[in-house]
């Protein structure tokens, strides 16, 4: 094998993309998924998707035709299921913009082989979260009054409440989201329109490919567009799950009216969303065979991340019930201790462990490097975080100021299916994105193979680092083309 | 077969030409130009069927169309008008019609059918209400009502301010009996053995009952009816008695106050009503005696209570109240020492509490003698001796009360203690009853079942009550009832006794029918329908007329019960001159002026006959049986005997103590129920002599040992569709000899488990400043005490605060110090803001409707004896209100005048401001509990149903909210806004007491004050300056609007009190 061949060392020793990967294997290995018939797998796992989304369906359905007393919710709790379910998809999507935006600033290469995954799952996320505050309304038909239009009553949304800040900033992170995830697909939706082999694909592949061409000036554009969406979408990493955190921060709830809200819910969110990408990308990249591509490196940093962020969510946790105590605030005093020791303790102790405990697993060298391992606690960590908003809602409303209406919390058959319906509208999305769009940025990807390093296998590395990384920077984007 | 096209006739083909005139049939042409010129639409006179509609498009003002319509014309019309369409204007038309049908899809428009007053009702001006006075028979009290009727549909009931029963206040059985008005399972017409017929039929048939009944002077007829406190009812009576001479009446009801009118006919030779003056008592020491809650006349002694306890400065004095009782009942939540004993023991109590007051000097004569030696097991020494020291320094100002499931010989004894201690014509009066031929209810009812049994009984005629479901097991009421050839039932509905009836006749509501009463004190009251009868239905005087016959009196006819209780007025005044006058001054002010005449000064207690039956019965003594215990039927407080089973808002409202919602349950101590080893929730079956019943068994705080409590009025099985089956049916463990309570019931635990729901499931206030109380001294050393429990927040607001120094500045003022926690407020809230009742199942869930709720903690740490605490609780109307800021839409937002206001119209229902609000008082629709569309409600749903007939209940004034709204207290803002508007018609500024809220309104114990705050002089301002005024949770800076008194108790502070105490 030529040093061509050789991959790119970027990150200390280890390649970026398993050696052997040529512009050639990867376009082929990543285009054929959508080229080829779908495996009897992805029929049975749709199949199953598709069955939970039609459960979605109708229960939203039954929802709307009764109203939300369906659900579990009451008098004192009067958001739960819903209000958790949105936050926690809302969170899931944050690892989408954070690959994508955040580490593509930040020059983190090995982002190119999970970034389109992550966003897609974004995407769909964040279409799953938009569709609790539509529905947990009482009257989802008014729900447009939340929008400022204007109106012969000449009434306006209520801009101090954080739900319209809400409002706002879940649109516009959808919307940066969904452009900048589309933005990036270009190339490869060029890429299959030009290996297509059907009219219909050509057309389809080719309208969405926007007359792509791969010229340079193109390509100039490109980058410029990708790169100014990155920047506008990387504070909407930190706004969106900030909004979201005012939700509660801005009330008086004890429980709720706590300042640490927004950057541990940020933190909570990239855990989420990173633990929602390795459980997802493991299956991915076992049932299609991109294990060169999306490598043991690129999962164990995934690992690191969460380690990382799981310990922030704990450094909150703990935080939270030192100012309890330290503001001598009796009702927030009593909330947190009714968290660990009241009738929800479950649920609390569920998080903690979830949340806490098992990413600490991954001090350990071995463990982060072991497939079942961080598939298990990818998944425990999403119950966690789920959890981790149950706690945070329901705890805090049951038990608050007036000891007179405090309650307890049952949820529903109907709250269950209509959790479990988004999972399967997640999912219906998502293998339906896995069938039809390339999973893996095809044009990044080849951006950090060896080949398209001028100075690959040479001897230069003297020079190179002379020149600092901005040149080997251009020299990579220089190389990129789309298809073979 | 093919349509023929339709050719319109041609002249010149010969045809039948039509023409209008003679100028058209000469010339066409001309006549054309002319109609062009006119009309350059094509509109034409002739094919308009109304010459107007032609004017009016003929009009170049009405253009707009027109313009349009001729921008539209490309070609030639019809009638050969040439006309342009441009582009322009099929565009423009095409927006306006695709605007006009958009528009159209968005609204839902109900079809709706209106109908005008064609001939308008005299006195009735839509939109405004006219009130009534009327009189409601509450427990042998007649209340004196005030009720709001809309365009002639009674919708609200509140007290009569002239009434001396109720002076403005009604207790939650009055409110809630406006719904019992609308009760969708009260029956609509007679029926013979099951059957419907007509109401002529009825009257034929008994008719001729009554001849054949006549042959023997109705030796074998018998009338069993309801106590009355009617004086129409006895005339008449007294008429039946001289047709039938040989009937008997008998009297029965299950919330039998015999023994009270036992007692007073023992203690002076004749039945009569104490009334008692609380406001004026020192010390009250009540042995059993529920006066607040479910005795007669808790309207007036609450109200009077209060009185007596009302500070307005710590230099003012209050009453002491000292209660005995076996349950833990509203009274003895209020009381400033409970004694808790087996109800058997009250009178042991009572005895060594006698014996101690005479031992001390007062002279009791041979009662003193026949007191026995009462064992003083379970009753702390100073609760003999302290007591009855401060009631001998309190004389004339002490009062001693027995509650009327208590035997007679007691409440004899009381009449003589307080005889002894110059009370009477202090703080006791006395009235004559109604009527006087009453008789011990229980054996009244005896001797019925015992005659029926023995086949003397023929005709039964039942005037309301139902003794089948009620009366006491060992009457075996109904298995006799069989026994009887002609049974007739007068009933509101087909209940357990109409069914075993041979006829049933549907019973006229309060509010439907002519009647008269007398209150405790005397005070005359005409009870006056608002409305015709919803039903064919008749009263009891109705009935009684029919039996009195048409000869007996002038006419054929039988006399109308408005003619009756004219009859009886007359009578009585006879005055001939003048009685119009008088009839309608008593119409209009609810009473007869001058009636509570009635008051006077018994003769000497007869001691020696209390004393003898003193004697008789020596102090019970010793304990029940092993694994037997004590079992107290006790009047309900929502259902009393049953009465009111079917009715949704007393059903979902919670028990005063246990807050409870649509069931009874036994309740017993801790104590008690651990050695039972029950729990609550747990079914128990409760034995005695052969008779069974199982209920619910609920751990009640404060309860006696060895006792256990049962409701009555409940698990009925032919109540209607709210009331069948709830609750447990306990009238057959009762017996004539054991009527009120009894030993020797075993308890077994079934091991069922069964779902009570509860309102409030938390009992403690966890230390938190929420009910703030104090006692009497502490109040006297710091007068402010609330307020070092509730400090102002330190931090800014976050925005400028709002003025409201100009203008009204609503606010309300509730002193916990005189709320007894009776629950009338929330009937009456219910009542008047058309809210919602949920189900069972729905409480169970938490998604209870009431706007406002009565919470009620326990405090202390001995949960065998706690303390209680009771706190009304509705919008707090904060002026920084947690609710506004965080709701998306504006759909609450703050008035000029700094109401939180609703706009119901604009809620979506994201439920933001109830998680924001610290007070939890928004409640959610969370389904549609008003009726309408429901699909797959849960079987035991009550909302998806709404028949047509409780609408009428509601008030017009207030929106029914629909599903995914929110609601809560408003202040009554529609009755603010009438208020308003009145003052604003009459030039007049609006005075304090103009504008009261439902709840403030019908407080008995006027806890409540609402007014406006920027008034110096208005109540509510005084009252929230008061020293022991706070506000709830004032240190999260919300600025409630209402604020609370501190609750004041005044304990016995004497050595040898605190000394035994602890």
């Amino acid at each position: 094998m030529s040093s061509v061949n050789l991959p790119i060392k970027e990150l200390g020793e280890i390649p970026l993309v398993e050696p052997g990967e040529t512009f050639h294997s990867i376009t082929e290995r990543v285009a054929k998924v959508t080229e080829t018939k779908a495996p009897r797998g992805w029929w049975i796992a749709f199949g199953i998707a598709l069955s939970l989304t039609v459960i979605l369906f109708s229960a939203v359905g039954w929802l709307f035709w009764n109203g939300v007393g369906v659900w579990g919710n009451n008098s004192p709790v009067y958001w739960a299921w819903d209000i958790t379910n949105f936050v926690w998809w809302i969170g899931i999507g944050h690892a989408g913009t954070l690959i994508s935006a955040v580490l593509f600033l930040f020059r983190q290469k090995w982002r190119t082989s999970i970034n389109r995954f992550a966003e897609a799952m974004t995407i769909f996320a964040v279409i799953c979260a938009l569709l609790f505050p539509g529905i947990h309304v009482g009257r989802p038909w008014f729900a447009y009054y939340m929008f400022p239009l204007p109106n012969q009553m000449s009434i306006w949304p209520n801009f101090k409440s954080p739900l319209v800040w809400d409002v706002f900033a879940v649109s516009t992170y959808f919307t940066v989201s969904l452009l900048f995830w589309y933005v990036g697909l270009i190339p490869d939706l060029a890429t299959l329109r030009d290996r297509s082999k059907t009219k219909i694909r050509q057309l389809v592949y080719g309208a969405f490919a926007l007359g792509w061409r791969g010229s340079n000036r193109q390509w100039q554009h490109y980058e410029r567009a990708y790169l100014i969406l990155a920047a506008l979408s990387t504070p909407l990493v930190l706004s969106v799950h900030s909004v979201v955190s005012f939700d509660f921060a801005t009330s008086v709830l004890p429980g709720w009216h706590t300042t640490i809200f927004p950057p541990y819910f940020v933190a909570g969110a990239v855990f989420s969303g990173f633990a929602m990408v390795m459980s997802l990308m493991l299956v991915t990249r076992m049932v299609y065979g991109v294990r060169s591509i999306v490598t043991m490196q690129h999962l164990e940093l995934m690992n690191k991340i969460m380690l990382v962020t799981g310990t922030l969510v704990g450094y909150a946790y703990a935080m939270e019930f030192f100012i309890a105590w330290y503001s001598g605030n009796e009702y927030e005093k009593f909330t947190f201790i009714n968290r660990a020791t009241g009738p929800f303790a479950w649920a609390y102790w569920t998080m903690i462990s979830c949340n806490v405990i098992s990413p600490q697993l991954f001090w350990f060298k071995k463990l982060r490097r072991s497939i079942p391992v961080m598939f298990v606690i990818s998944i425990v960590i999403n119950i966690g975080m789920w959890f981790e908003r149950f706690v945070i809602i329901v705890t805090s409303l049951h038990r608050d100021f007036i000891p007179s209406s405090w309650g307890y919390y049952h949820p529903t058959l109907i709250d269950m299916c209509t959790y479990a319906g988004t999972l399967g509208l997640f999912m219906t999305l998502f293998l339906l994105f896995i069938r039809w769009v390339p999973m893996i940025a095809i044009a990044e990807v080849k951006g950090v193979l060896p080949a398209a390093d001028p100075h690959a296998g040479d001897d230069h590395a003297k020079e190179r680092e002379h020149e600092g990384d901005e040149s080997l920077a251009h020299g990579a984007d220089a190389a990129l083309v789309p298809g073979e | 077969m093919k349509r023929q096209p339709y050719e319109l006739a041609n002249a010149e083909d010969g045809g039948a030409v039509f023409w209008k005139s003679l100028e058209e049939k000469r010339s066409s042409d001309g006549l054309q130009a002319m109609k062009e010129a006119e009309f350059p639409l094509g509109v034409s006179p002739d094919a308009a069927p109304f010459e107007g509609v032609a004017d009016l498009a003929s009009r170049p003002a009405a253009g707009d169309a027109a313009s349009l319509l001729s921008d539209l014309s490309d070609g030639e019309l019809p009638n050969g008008i040439v006309a342009q369409v441009s582009r322009r204007g099929f565009v423009k038309v095409g927006a306006a019609m695709t605007a006009l049908l958009g528009l159209d899809g968005c609204v839902r428009r109900p079809v709706e059918k209106i109908a005008p007053y064609t001939r308008s009702p005299e006195y009735t001006i839509p939109g405004i209400p006219s009130h009534y006075a009327t009189v409601v028979n509450q427990r042998g009290e007649a209340l004196g009502l005030l009720v709001e009727s809309h365009e002639g549909r009674p919708t609200k009931v509140e007290g009569n301010p002239d009434h001396p029963a109720s002076k403005g206040a009604a207790d939650l059985l009055a409110q809630a009996s406006i719904l019992d008005l609308y009760d969708p399972d009260r029956s609509t017409s007679p029926a013979q053995g099951g059957k419907a017929v007509k109401y002529e039929e009825f009257e034929k048939a008994f008719e001729l009952l009554m001849e054949t009944t006549e042959a023997d002077a109705g030796a074998k007829m018998r009338v069993l009816a309801a106590p009355t406190n009617s004086p129409t009812f006895v005339r008449l009576r007294d008429q039946v008695r001289q047709r039938f001479s040989q009937a008997r009446f008998h009297t029965w009801s299950a919330a039998s106050d015999s023994n009270t009118r036992e007692g007073a006919r023992l203690a002076f030779g004749q039945p009569m009503h104490a009334n008692y003056d609380y406001a004026r008592a020192r010390v009250i020491v009540s042995l059993d005696c529920d006066f607040l809650q479910t005795e007669p006349g808790a309207v007036r002694a609450m109200r009077s209570f209060a009185d007596g306890r009302r500070l307005r400065e710590p230099s003012d004095t209050m009453s002491r109240l000292y209660m005995v009782e076996s349950t833990h009942s509203t009274t003895g939540a209020n009381a400033d020492h409970r004694l808790r004993v087996r109800a058997r023991d009250v009178e042991r109590y009572a005895r060594l509490l006698a014996k101690e007051l005479a031992t001390a000097g007062l002279e009791l004569g041979p009662v003193r003698g026949a007191l026995g030696d009462a064992s003083t097991d379970g009753i702390p020494d100073p609760w003999v001796k302290s007591v009855a020291k401060e009631i001998l320094a309190n004389r004339g100002r002490a009062l001693i009360v027995v509650g009327t499931r208590q035997p007679a010989r007691l409440h004899a004894l009381a009449h003589a203690l307080n005889a002894a201690l110059g009370n009477v014509g202090q703080v006791v009066t006395y009235t004559q009853v109604v009527d006087v031929a009453e008789q011990d209810h229980a054996s009244d009812l005896r001797q019925l079942a015992l005659d029926m049994d023995s086949g003397k009984v023929d005709t039964l005629v039942i005037l309301g009550g139902n003794p089948v479901y009620d009366a006491p097991g060992d009457v075996k009421f109904g298995d006799r009832l069989a026994k009887v050839k002609n049974t007739i039932h007068l009933s509101s509905r087909i209940d357990e006794t109409s069914k075993a009836c041979a006829w049933h006749v549907p019973l006229s509501h309060p509010f439907e029918a002519w009647g008269d009463q007398r209150s405790l004190d005397g005070t005359w009251s005409i009870q006056q329908p608002l409305i015709q009868p919803l039903r064919e239905s008749k009263s009891e005087l109705e009935l009684l007329s029919l039996m009195v016959g048409g000869m007996m009196e002038t006419g054929d006819k039988p006399r109308s019960g408005y003619d009756s209780v004219r009859d009886t007025l007359r009578q009585a005044s006879r005055a001939t001159i003048g009685f119009e006058k008088q009839w309608s001054t008593a119409l209009s002010r609810g009473l007869l002026p001058g009636s509570a005449s009635f008051a006077f000064t018994p003769s000497d207690v007869k001691s020696a006959d209390i004393a003898a039956e003193l004697a008789k019965a020596p102090a019970a003594k010793g304990a029940a049986g092993a694994g037997q215990v004590e079992v107290v039927f006790a009047v309900d407080s929502k259902m009393v005997d049953g009465r009111h089973a079917n009715n949704p808002w007393l059903c979902e409202l919670p028990d005063p103590m246990t807050k409870i919602v649509w069931d009874n349950a036994a309740y017993l101590s801790p104590k008690t129920a651990g050695e039972l080893g029950v729990a609550s929730g747990d079914v128990i079956e409760l034995s005695r002599e052969g008779a069974s019943a199982t209920i619910a068994a609920w751990v009640l705080p404060g309860h006696a040992d060895g006792t256990i409590t049962v409701a009555l009025g409940w698990g009925r099985t032919a109540a209607g569709r709210y009331g069948n089956g709830r609750g447990f049916d306990v009238n057959r463990l009762r017996s004539v000899d054991a009527l009120h309570f009894t030993d020797g019931v075993s308890v077994k635990s079934t091991g069922a488990k069964y779902e009570l729901t509860q309102t409030q499931d938390h009992h403690s206030m966890e230390g938190r400043p929420v009910a703030i109380d104090a006692t009497l001294d502490e109040y006297k050393a710091t007068p402010n005490f609330p307020q070092y429990r509730t400090p102002s927040p330190r931090t800014l607001p976050l925005w400028n605060r709002r003025d409201y120094s100009q203008g009204h500045r609503w606010g309300m003022n509730v002193d916990l110090s005189a709320c007894t926690g009776c629950n009338a407020c929330v009937v009456a809230c219910q009542s008047e803001n058309n809210v919602a009742t949920v189900g069972k199942e729905q409480v169970g869930r938490g998604r209870e409707m009431l706007w406002l709720r009565v919470d009620r903690y326990f405090i202390g740490t001995d949960e065998a004896d706690p303390k209680v605490a009771m706190q009304p609780l509705a919008c707090v109307q904060c002026e920084e209100a947690p609710c506004e800021n965080v709701c998306p839409v504006n759909a609450t937002a703050h008035s000029p005048e700094g109401l939180n206001d609703m706009a119901y119209n604009r809620c979506i229902g994201t439920r933001y401001c109830a998680n924001n609000c610290p007070y939890k008082v928004r409640r959610f629709n969370y389904l549609e509990f008003q009726g309408g569309e429901q699909v797959g409600g849960a079987p035991e749903a009550l909302y998806g149903e709404m028949p047509e007939v409780r609408k009428l209940q509601f008030n017009p004034n207030v929106t029914v909210r629909m599903r995914g709204v929110m609601e809560k207290c408003t202040y009554c803002v529609q009755r603010i806004q009438e208020g308003k508007i009145a003052s604003k018609r009459s030039g007049q500024p609006v005075r304090d007491g103009d504008i009261t809220p439902a709840c403030a309104q019908t407080c008995p114990a006027n806890a409540i004050t609402f007014g406006d705050l920027n008034d110096p002089t208005s109540r509510v301002t005084q009252a929230a300056r008061r020293d022991r005024g706070y506000q709830l949770l004032s240190e999260l800076g919300t600025h409630p609007r209402t604020t609370y008194l501190g609750k004041i108790r005044n304990p016995n502070t004497s050595p040898e009190w605190t000394k035994e105490k602890g």
